[in-house]
């Protein structure tokens, strides 16, 4: 997801990580760490913590915007290794984009010992992040879609979250909820095609086949997942808003939900502090009953410019922050980051009832969905298949430019092939 | 004798070096560019893939659109403005001439990305002065930068802010240029400064103007820092212009060859609207 991961500075306290650990000093120098907004924040906040095991390394941790990171990362490899940082944070979906293009311009990652690793993380974040045997950058956050909704306003419509089990449902659930409140169910607008990424991701499709070889924008998961935006849109159980618009309506209790990745939680929390226990989640929607409710949107990586000076110490630090336990909980805690580490999810945080949630523990019934992902992935093109998709997304829903979804994504596919070289597969 | 005559040369080597590497050498080679596959790696010679592509491309279509309406709309207001702020400047009864002369062609001074930010800041909908200003009107506030109409009017208006003095100050410069006796002679034959003005002034304007118009259509056809700096592009492609999409292509998404092809688009636009220019307005009518 490009939006910025809002920070939830509900709870900023330093990241506690206080477990005796063995001093390294053998490790020395300066590394720069890149990242943006909450990402930059929560690095921050591993920094004290990572010196106590490595004194003599100092980290700088610069915060640019989502936007100026990946435009920067992508002018530095393209003048050589120019002026890019030690540590350089990375958003899943658009990472393979560094590895094709500039091949030669990140290490490889298992020199340094990333090839331990390989289990510690869940496969679906490998598949962007590594090339063959070579792994290229570090799996961070993730982003598994839940729905989240207002307890009270279910309520007071006769709602329950148990009974919605489909997408459809969910549809009828809005219009029963949208008749009694007025408030909707979920919120998307047309400068971003997310939720169509996690209804296709949930139905098993994507953009590119797993392989990155062929188009597979036009096959059936991938138009089901259009047909389904198209019903949301028409019901009107939809709120067309942008990202500050939503929370507004949250505020105004008008929107009664959201179809996200977990990262919204924190910013539900930080912008309606006033509805506290009136929030809850449960799993995304099926496409039909017994189907799959579970996707993923957004989520990044660390990696390291070949033009490091020093990859050992920058290593150490993205090992500590990513692939330990107290690291990864402690973003969790403080910036709302979902852990992709899975030693993680044993951790007694993740088990614990959150007060906002009304006591749900919503980072289990969160994170309990990172097994049944589907693969998908973004390839060296995701920009521009995302463009397309966007594109067709509010010319299929509002414009009426197409019969139906089929002929939408048709096109859609047409224009990838035309963006990317790539074959439309089965054609 | 002969050494004399290469002097003079190599004092212009340096700038010729820079011309040759920097200005020519590109000019030509993404020519070459612009009918190779630059998608993927290696780059492959295959002529039809970026002409082809750029006919039936939704986008370029879009941005081809949303570029002709700036120009149509966009210039001729301009140009206008700048006209009558011309003879504003250049009439004797104004005090303080080089005060207001710097002042209206202060904002082509301002660096782009400043100005750009400040101009998102007085536009945001929020807690913008604009919209401020338009709340103590009574009138209803305006969503600028999210909503596509809104977002395109903003465009129009920050380019005409920028370049109306600047096309004020060569307009003046004609009017400068017009001899005072010809005016003094109508006045004797009676004409009002209306009809001295169409009779004398737009005539012989004509070429100045033609000047403004030609310059102003070819910074449309390339606008790119407000759409990007401001909207960037947005909302949906609203103010995706083709300077905005030929940035994507060639430095998002890399694929030179597709942006190449677009920028040479570009310059056959600008190349057909001059001659259109020259040829309708560029005779003269006696």
């Amino acid at each position: 997801m490009r939006r910025p991961l809002i920070a939830s500075l509900f709870l900023l306290s330093s990241v506690a990580a206080p477990l005796a650990a063995a001093q390294n000093t053998d490790l020395s120098g300066e590394i720069t760490v890149t990242a943006w907004d909450v990402a930059a924040e929560a690095l921050q906040g591993v920094v004290a913590g990572f010196n106590e095991e490595y004194p003599n390394v100092q980290v700088t941790v610069e915060n640019l915007g989502n936007q100026q990171v990946y435009d920067r990362g992508l002018a530095g490899c393209a003048a050589g290794g120019a002026d890019l940082p030690d540590v350089y944070a990375v958003e899943n979906n658009e990472a393979e984009v560094f590895w094709n293009r500039f091949p030669g311009c990140f290490t490889d990652l298992t020199t340094l010992g990333a090839g331990d690793l390989r289990a510690e993380f869940p496969d679906f974040k490998w598949t962007e992040l590594s090339l063959g045997e070579q792994i290229f950058a570090i799996p961070w956050d993730s982003g598994p879609v839940v729905t989240f909704y207002r307890r009270d306003l279910y309520e007071q419509a006769g709602i329950s979250p148990d009974d919605i089990e489909t997408w459809d449902d969910f549809i009828a659930a809005g219009q029963t909820l949208d008749e009694a409140t007025g408030a909707k169910m979920l919120w998307f607008d047309f400068t971003d095609d997310g939720v169509w990424r996690e209804l296709a991701n949930q139905n098993g499709c994507f953009y590119f086949d797993d392989a990155g070889e062929a188009i597979t924008v036009n096959q059936p998961g991938c138009v089901s997942a259009m047909e389904t935006m198209k019903k949301l849109y028409d019901s009107g159980v939809a709120e067309i808003v942008d990202w500050n618009g939503a929370i507004q309506a949250i505020k105004n209790n008008t929107l009664a939900g959201a179809v996200f990745g977990g990262w919204y939680v924190g910013t539900i929390q930080s912008s309606a502090p006033e509805q506290e226990g009136n929030w809850g989640v449960y799993p995304m929607p099926a496409s039909e009953a017994g189907g799959v409710r579970a996707a993923n949107l957004g989520g990044s990586a660390l990696a390291i410019p070949a033009s490091s000076d020093n990859p050992e110490a920058a290593m150490a630090f993205i090992t500590y922050a990513l692939a330990s336990t107290q690291g990864q909980v402690g973003m969790l805690e403080n910036f709302g980051l979902v852990p992709s580490y899975l030693p993680a999810l044993d951790d007694p945080y993740v088990q614990e009832g959150v007060a906002y949630w009304g006591d749900q523990p919503i980072w289990q019934d969160i994170l309990a969905t990172l097994g049944e992902i589907p693969q998908a992935r973004g390839t060296q093109y995701f920009q521009e298949a995302r463009q397309i998709v966007t594109n067709t997304l509010s010319q299929y829903l509002t414009e009426g430019a197409y019969d139906s979804a089929q002929a939408a994504m048709d096109d859609a596919a047409q224009q990838i092939a035309g963006a990317t070289g790539l074959p439309v597969a089965g054609q | 004798m002969q050494r004399n005559r290469l002097i003079p040369y190599t004092f212009l080597v340096p700038y010729l070096a820079i011309f040759l590497i920097f200005w020519a050498w590109p000019i030509l080679y993404s020519v070459y560019l612009s009918f190779l596959d630059t998608r993927g790696f290696p780059w492959a010679l295959e002529p039809g893939v970026n002409w082809g592509r750029i006919w039936s491309d939704p986008f370029f279509r879009q941005a081809l659109r949303n570029t002709l309406i700036l120009l149509a709309v966009q210039v001729p207001v301009m140009l206008l403005l700048a006209t009558g702020l011309a003879v504003g400047l250049n009439s004797p009864l104004l005090k303080l001439k080089g005060f207001y002369r710097f002042a209206f062609f202060a904002p082509v001074v301002v660096g782009s990305v400043a100005y750009s930010a400040v101009f998102r800041l007085l536009f945001n909908t929020q807690n913008g002065a604009v919209n401020a200003a338009l709340a103590g009107l009574g009138l209803p506030r305006v969503d600028w930068l999210n909503t596509p109409v809104a977002a395109f009017v903003l465009i129009v208006l920050t380019v005409t802010w920028r370049w109306t003095g600047y096309n004020a100050i060569i307009i003046l410069a004609g009017l400068q240029n017009i001899p005072l006796e010809l005016y003094e002679a109508a006045k004797i034959d009676g004409a009002n400064p209306w009809q001295q003005f169409w009779g004398i002034t737009l005539p012989l304007l004509r070429p100045i103007l033609l000047f403004a118009l030609v310059l102003s259509v070819i910074g449309t056809l390339q606008l790119f820092t407000e759409p990007f700096l401001i909207t960037g592009g947005g909302p949906g492609n609203a103010t995706l212009t083709l300077g905005v999409y030929l940035y994507q292509q060639g430095f998002r998404s890399f694929n030179f060859g597709y942006a190449s092809a677009i920028g040479y688009a570009i310059a056959l636009l600008a190349v057909l609207f001059s001659a259109l220019q020259l040829r309708f307005f560029g005779q003269d009518p006696s």
